[in-house]
């Protein structure tokens, strides 16, 4: 398979994924726009209505970190069971096994799309400005789907091989989702614990990022994104070779276990 | 088939066995092939028989190469591809028979543009009309094997791999779908065709194998091996009736 065709087929399939997931439901591809909007509604309920806080910033900072989080969380989880989910198609094809998370990773990204456009209207509209250090968020970008994708292939792997990795990753999501900083913020920590988080955990270091950028106007610690890029860049790559030559073990795995 | 031709793929010792659960079979280890060699000749047609179960798919998939044999090598001739044709290629049910089509197609190796080539033929010899443009899920099971067919038969590949894919639609649809099938097998196309009908095998094929309990135990002329197979099945039925 050349890689045109490989990259041709990881979009057919997410398309389609995308397509017959819209026909399914009532409201179709309204939902991209309506999920995040349910979630800041949501948060607007419990932290403005209910607990009285009446800062706004305080919920934009909720919507910026829940947001990006869920594109990773939900990623991750369904790229993990997709060889599985998959082996309909892996005891007929010998195809390569990264096909599967990276259809279910684009499949995100486009949905993804409709959430970040949402998210900068509803900032924007809540008096943040669109300012030139935005343009960071591209570099941003593409280091926060390095990590999704190497942690895809790692997932995908880990279920293969055993199906309860499936439950561990599930859980593992909710212990990121608590010490990433989506519900409270990283710098209100003392220096040093700060620090400490956001060196340890290169999500919190993301969403921290990404609410520097769109929400206070501030240049990301470059060097760190970097070093993000590169570890999971090069854990990506050896997924890669692992998946390439381990492609019939995995279908095996897939098949039986 | 004269064996003076090119061997295409070949299979030597292979076993395949894997990992079920701590309390069955061999010490949890479940043999689905046992020592199976084989050669495939370039341009022959070669069946194989056997009762549900006895490894005829895992042989397939080995042939493949999707699976990877536990014990003992497979070969294929430089630069052949081998492709398995089999009913059902992922469908989505909520998804219209063309979008299916498309994603089969590129799945079995087609490009897009080549893919999206396929999709007029693909909907006139299938008989779906504007069904093609509807759900799968709506369609009827003779309607989704007709498109799963119809999509397998566009595949071009040096080594066709057939699992059980004759038995598909109505007798009308079954004998246009023989009737291409024939087509491709008599030609220049290496096949290997598994197959429950026995009178297909051994009108389609040069050379049948027949396996048992993941072991071959005949190979050969495919008249003869197919009334030995049929002969067994019948003794088989007799035995389980006196019982």
């Amino acid at each position: 398979m050349s890689l045109l065709q490989y990259v041709h087929l990881i979009d057919i399939m997410a398309r389609m994924n995308l397509r017959a997931d819209a026909t399914r439901f009532f409201l179709g591809y309204i939902w991209w726009i309506l999920e995040p909007l349910l979630w800041v509604g949501v948060f607007y309920v419990v932290f403005v209505t209910i607990m009285g806080s009446r800062e706004a910033d305080f919920l934009m900072f909720l919507a910026t970190g829940k947001l990006v989080f869920v594109w990773f969380s939900k990623s991750v989880a369904s790229a993990s069971s997709s060889i599985v989910n998959g082996k309909g198609l892996v005891g007929k094809i010998d195809v390569p096994k990264t096909l599967f998370p990276m259809a279910v990773v684009q499949e995100g990204i486009y949905k993804q799309i409709a959430v970040f456009a949402t998210l900068a209207i509803i900032l924007v509209a809540n008096g943040y400005a669109v300012t030139a250090t935005w343009w960071y968020l591209v570099p941003l970008l593409v280091v926060n789907y390095v990590v999704i994708v190497a942690c895809a292939f790692v997932g995908a792997c880990l279920v293969c091989l055993a199906r309860d990795f499936a439950q561990l990753i599930t859980l593992g999501m909710l212990f990121l989702m608590f010490t990433s900083g989506i519900f409270w913020d990283v710098r209100s920590l003392d220096a040093e614990k700060a620090k400490l988080v956001l060196d340890l955990n290169p999500i919190a270091f993301l969403i921290d990022a990404y609410r520097q950028i769109m929400m206070h106007a501030t240049a990301p610690d470059m060097l760190h994104l970097f070093t993000i890029g590169v570890g999971f860049g090069a854990l990506m790559c050896v997924m890669v070779l692992v998946m390439r030559h381990r492609s019939q073990y995995l279908a095996l795995r897939a098949l039986t276990a | 088939m004269s064996k003076t031709k090119p061997i295409v793929l070949e299979l030597t010792d292979v076993s395949l066995s894997f990992h079920v659960s701590k309390k069955s079979f061999d010490h949890g280890r479940h043999h689905v092939l046992q020592d199976v060699s084989m050669q495939l000749y370039d341009g022959e047609t070669l069946g194989i028989v056997g009762r549900n179960g006895v490894g005829k798919t895992t042989l397939l998939r080995v042939l493949a190469g999707i699976l990877a044999p536990t014990k003992g090598t497979v070969r294929m001739a430089h630069g052949k591809s081998a492709s398995l044709l089999t009913l059902g290629l992922g469908f989505k049910p909520d998804l219209s028979g063309r979008d299916n089509a498309l994603l089969a197609a590129m799945l079995q190796g087609s490009s897009r543009k080549q893919a999206l080539s396929f999709l007029a033929d693909i909907k006139e010899f299938s008989e779906l009309g504007d069904s093609f443009e509807q759900p799968v899920k709506n369609y009827s099971a003779g309607m989704s094997s007709r498109l799963a067919f119809t999509t397998a038969l566009m595949t071009h590949v040096d080594v066709l791999l057939i699992d059980e894919i004759l038995s598909v639609g109505d007798a009308h649809f079954r004998g246009k779908a023989l009737a291409a099938m024939e087509a491709r097998v008599t030609g220049e196309q290496t096949v290997v065709f598994v197959s429950h009908m026995v009178d297909q095998v051994e009108k389609m094929c040069d050379r049948v194998i027949w396996l048992e309990n993941g072991n071959i135990v005949a190979e050969g002329d495919s008249k003869e091996v197919t009334s030995a197979y049929t002969e067994s099945i019948t003794r088989l039925r007799r035995d389980k009736i006196k019982h």
